[in-house]
């Protein structure tokens, strides 16, 4: 059959994506396969933890809550082809800032409390993500390694912190005292502990796609992420939107790690958030980074990790299956999108 | 600190440098030819992992750094077909490596070693140079290491031979500083990537091995830790100089020795504050780097014939 009459391309370019896709398809059942279980079995299972069972779907809008925030930080930084892969360290400096200021904030009459809790949250990963974005503006120091690198430093830093001065006040575990009720975040739906932090993600969501749609900084950081060279002609001035964005995306990962604390868990303790960051790139790009489609994007991925632990603890296949998948996800967005590039140019 | 302990120190950083090295060159090679991989922390942690699946299984660490070797270059491979081939954006595709990585290293050892642990891991052995390894000073600190890392240390020599004075050191720099002059005098643009992209992934397994097998002596989940990363560092602050990579990496291997001396010499200093030492070290090479870095010009950036 000639490939023109199905408006396929032909070329390398095609093909390789093509076999990258078929690939891609094999790679979850085999894995399943390698494990000693039943693919279709464990795929059902998979879907079934995290989508057709109340306290699975339940526990899905809990964990899409921080992907969906981190997820528009990720994808306002790469729209501008700023690359902040450093959502994890702004995500735990947000939180650990947020929780030590916590003693002053309660004093605070109550709703403003939890705003300033809020607001120091997002300070934290706004401050973390700026110090990559002054080293890119000032220094020409690439974002990708600097955010990389502040992830493993904001890491121990945290270490730190829930060992010593912040430690719970009995100074038995390594974590924090919970943060009193005052500045706990209201509950939406209790018997699913599904917390304000919902409300906070959408309107994070519907601010940003403001932002992004209609405000001249959102112009001008999708300008620069399109043609940088056109953009500078244009008055854009690099730099500063550069060390901007990294802000920006700081402060929503700094968000989504206080309300984590203040919806979810009530207090910092070892292992807080590990991976959100790099499963926030994954649904930045899924939602082909608009803002408006990047809840429900995070609501799959949310989805895709519920329904790995569930099928962790039921079968042989472990938990880390799901940073396989997301990353052949990842793959397959890049192929389908060469794949659709051809078409147009042909 | 005394003379004994600084032997010591030099040459632990001497074993600490080699992962990064390993990578660093191949990401050296790679970048030089045009094609940008960050997802180095993704192909070690399955080489580590690969290495010490298949020193197990066959009874020798050259097993597990043969398949480390052969797990990188799949993964390099892959990165190639992606950015290379099919030409979209090569730091997404990074970035999906290292969650490959991540994972296939992860379900691998959980699946195959389970709660049980490794258990014994057979490693790479000191190979002490006769005679020069007993010179006073010197001698721990160059001759008494592993094979792989006089490896390592012979692999960096010789690309910094290769890279400006071969022929194949010409076609590389060609295809990465102007694809299209290279292309005009015959040179198959494409090719010589993906042989570059391969190679690289290749020399990140062979880190990651080593790491596993004869740095340590076993696998841990995302035991890499950020030394992919700082390989990639390394390149920038050695400006693609192979040798350059080699005194960076050094330098990275010593801090690491030396903030884990520190943190026993000082135990009224929290730890953390030392773990972060190499971190914030090469937080400052980049940025002190960059700012007059010359990079490959075509870096990053797809051929298309017009």
């Amino acid at each position: 059959m000639d490939g023109r009459t199905l408006n396929l391309p032909r070329d390398t370019e095609a093909r390789a994506a093509l076999g990258l896709i078929a690939a891609g398809a094999l790679l979850l059942p085999g894995l399943i396969a390698v494990a000693g279980e039943n693919p279709l079995r464990v795929l059902g299972l998979m879907v079934a933890g995290a989508f057709l069972d109340l306290r699975g779907l339940a526990d899905t809008v809990v964990r899409a809550i921080p992907l969906c925030l981190m997820g528009l930080g990720v994808a306002v930084a790469f729209r501008a082809r700023v690359f902040n892969i450093g959502g994890d360290g702004q995500f735990l400096i947000g939180a650990a800032l947020a929780v030590a200021a916590s003693g002053w904030l309660v004093l605070l009459p109550a709703p403003l409390g939890v705003v300033a809790l809020l607001a120091a949250g997002t300070l934290g990963g706004a401050l973390w993500g700026g110090i990559a974005g002054v080293l890119r503006a000032r220094f020409n120091a690439n974002e990708i390694i600097a955010t990389i690198l502040l992830n493993y430093i904001a890491l121990h830093v945290l270490s730190w912190l829930i060992r010593g001065p912040l430690q719970e006040a009995a100074g038995v575990f390594p974590r924090t005292d919970r943060l009193p009720p005052d500045l706990r975040l209201p509950m939406l739906v209790d018997a699913a502990r599904i917390s304000a932090g919902l409300a906070v993600a959408l309107v994070a969501v519907g601010v940003l796609w403001l932002v992004m749609a209609r405000s001249r900084f959102g112009f001008q950081v999708t300008a620069l992420g399109e043609n940088p060279e056109a953009a500078r002609y244009g008055g854009v001035r690099p730099g500063l939107i550069t060390a901007a964005v990294l802000a920006l995306s700081g402060a929503l990962a700094g968000l989504a790690g206080i309300v984590e604390v203040a919806g979810v868990h009530g207090r910092i303790q070892d292992g807080f958030g590990a991976g959100l960051g790099i499963s926030g790139i994954a649904v930045a790009l899924l939602a082909r980074l608009n803002p408006l489609w990047v809840p429900a994007s995070a609501f799959g991925f949310a989805g895709l990790h519920v329904g790995s632990a569930t099928v962790a603890r039921a079968t042989a296949v472990p938990f880390p299956v799901v940073n396989v998948i997301e990353g052949a996800i990842i793959l397959a967005y890049l192929a389908a999108l060469a794949l659709r590039g051809r078409q147009r140019a042909g | 600190m005394d003379g004994v302990l600084l032997v010591g120190l030099l040459a632990s950083g001497v074993r600490f440098a080699m992962p990064i090295l390993f990578a660093a060159l191949g990401e050296t090679v790679a970048q030089r030819a045009g094609v940008l991989n960050v997802g180095l922390e993704g192909i070690m942690l399955a080489g580590a992992f690969l290495a010490v699946l298949c020193a197990v299984a066959t009874g020798s660490p050259w097993g597990g750094l043969a398949a480390a070797a052969a797990g990188g270059l799949a993964m390099g491979l892959l990165h190639g077909l992606m950015a290379v081939r099919m030409k979209v954006d090569q730091i997404i595709a990074g970035i999906a490596l290292i969650l490959l990585g991540l994972g296939l290293s992860g379900f691998g050892y959980r699946l195959a070693f389970g709660a049980g642990g490794v258990g014994q891991v057979p490693g790479f052995a000191r190979l002490d140079i006769p005679g020069l390894s007993d010179i006073p000073v010197l001698g721990p600190i160059l001759f008494g290491h592993h094979l792989l890392a006089y490896a390592g240390v012979t692999a960096a020599f010789g690309l910094a031979w290769v890279l400006p004075r071969s022929g194949l050191g010409l076609t590389l720099r060609a295809v990465g500083e102007n694809p299209k002059a290279a292309d005009a005098a015959g040179i198959d643009v494409d090719r010589v990537r993906m042989a570059a992209a391969a190679f690289g992934g290749a020399m990140a397994g062979i880190g990651g091995a080593y790491l596993s097998t004869a740095q340590l002596a076993g696998f841990v989940e995302n035991m890499v830790a950020g030394r992919g990363f700082i390989a990639i560092a390394c390149v920038v602050f050695a400006r693609w100089n192979p040798v350059g990579a080699l005194v960076a990496a050094l330098l990275f291997g010593i801090a690491d020795a030396a903030q884990i001396r520190l943190q026993s010499l000082y135990p009224g200093i929290p730890y953390q504050a030392f773990i972060i030492l190499p971190f914030v070290l090469a937080l400052a090479a980049l940025a002190a780097a960059a700012r007059s870095a010359h990079l490959p010009a075509a870096l990053g950036r797809p051929y298309r014939r017009d």
